[in-house]
């Protein structure tokens, strides 16, 4: 059976066709967004590496992430069991990891959130960002130059 | 906000499973025992406050983007090289 499309308006990229299939719930929001529940995640040309989480209850709402490990191959967060028992995550192929980061016009002071990453249920959908309380990792570490902010060739 | 007095290793419950036991005092620091259900995050109030900014922040600091908004997949974490 086909989908149905549905369209929103984005202020940031505009017109945006998409099925409900493809929305992510966060039941407990984001720190900061609480109450935005229903999310998108788009891909842009002009930043083919990021993950541009877009809200659909606020679409003027719209963080850049990434997959942490094209920027950290090391990195190796240690998920508190809430994360899997709230999101009902049983293996580690179940979930995808996303990492928020800070776009700067500089691009040297870029940074990204590793302390904090959004984990997504592949299954169900379901996503929160996981704090890591206690560990090692920051809320603003900077990203290597290596990544490129706007390049066509990642 | 509600304000209880507790001695040390008495606790207080917070619905029917969160309790929240006082382990020690020194000065002006407390310690506190928090047995919560493994589904229920239990952070210091900093930490939530600090991601809660950094959030904000990320918003305030995204760029102009351009081209057609296409749905992103998202995969696993690729399998750590050997």
């Amino acid at each position: 059976m086909e989908e149905e499309q549905l369209t929103i308006d984005l202020p940031k990229f505009g017109p945006c066709t998409f099925t409900a299939s493809e929305v992510l719930e966060f039941p407990w929001g984001l720190p900061g967004f609480a109450t935005l529940h229903r999310w998108l995640p788009l891909n842009l040309d002009s930043h083919p590496t990021f993950v541009w989480l877009q809200s659909l209850d606020d679409p003027t709402v719209a963080l850049p992430a990434v997959d942490p490990w094209m920027v950290f191959e090391n990195y190796d967060p240690k998920l508190p069991a809430y994360a899997f028992t709230s999101l009902e995550i049983r293996e580690a192929t179940d979930f995808a990891t996303l990492c928020v980061i800070v776009v700067t016009p500089n691009a040297e002071e870029m940074t990204i959130n590793l302390m904090a990453p959004i984990i997504v249920n592949l299954r169900t959908h379901k996503g929160r960002q996981i704090m890591l309380d206690g560990s090692s990792y920051s809320p603003r570490e900077p990203m290597p130059r290596k990544m490129p902010a706007s390049s066509k060739s990642a | 906000m509600l304000v209880l007095s507790r001695k040390i290793n008495q606790s207080i419950m917070i619905g029917d499973d969160v309790r929240i036991v006082i382990v020690a005092v020194d000065r002006d620091q407390v310690k506190l025992g928090i047995e919560a259900p493994r589904a229920v995050p239990v952070h210091r109030s900093e930490v939530y406050e600090e991601i809660r900014r950094a959030n904000q922040e990320a918003l305030g600091a995204a760029p102009a983007a351009t081209g057609k908004p296409e749905k992103a997949t998202l995969r696993p974490r690729p399998k750590p090289p050997r």
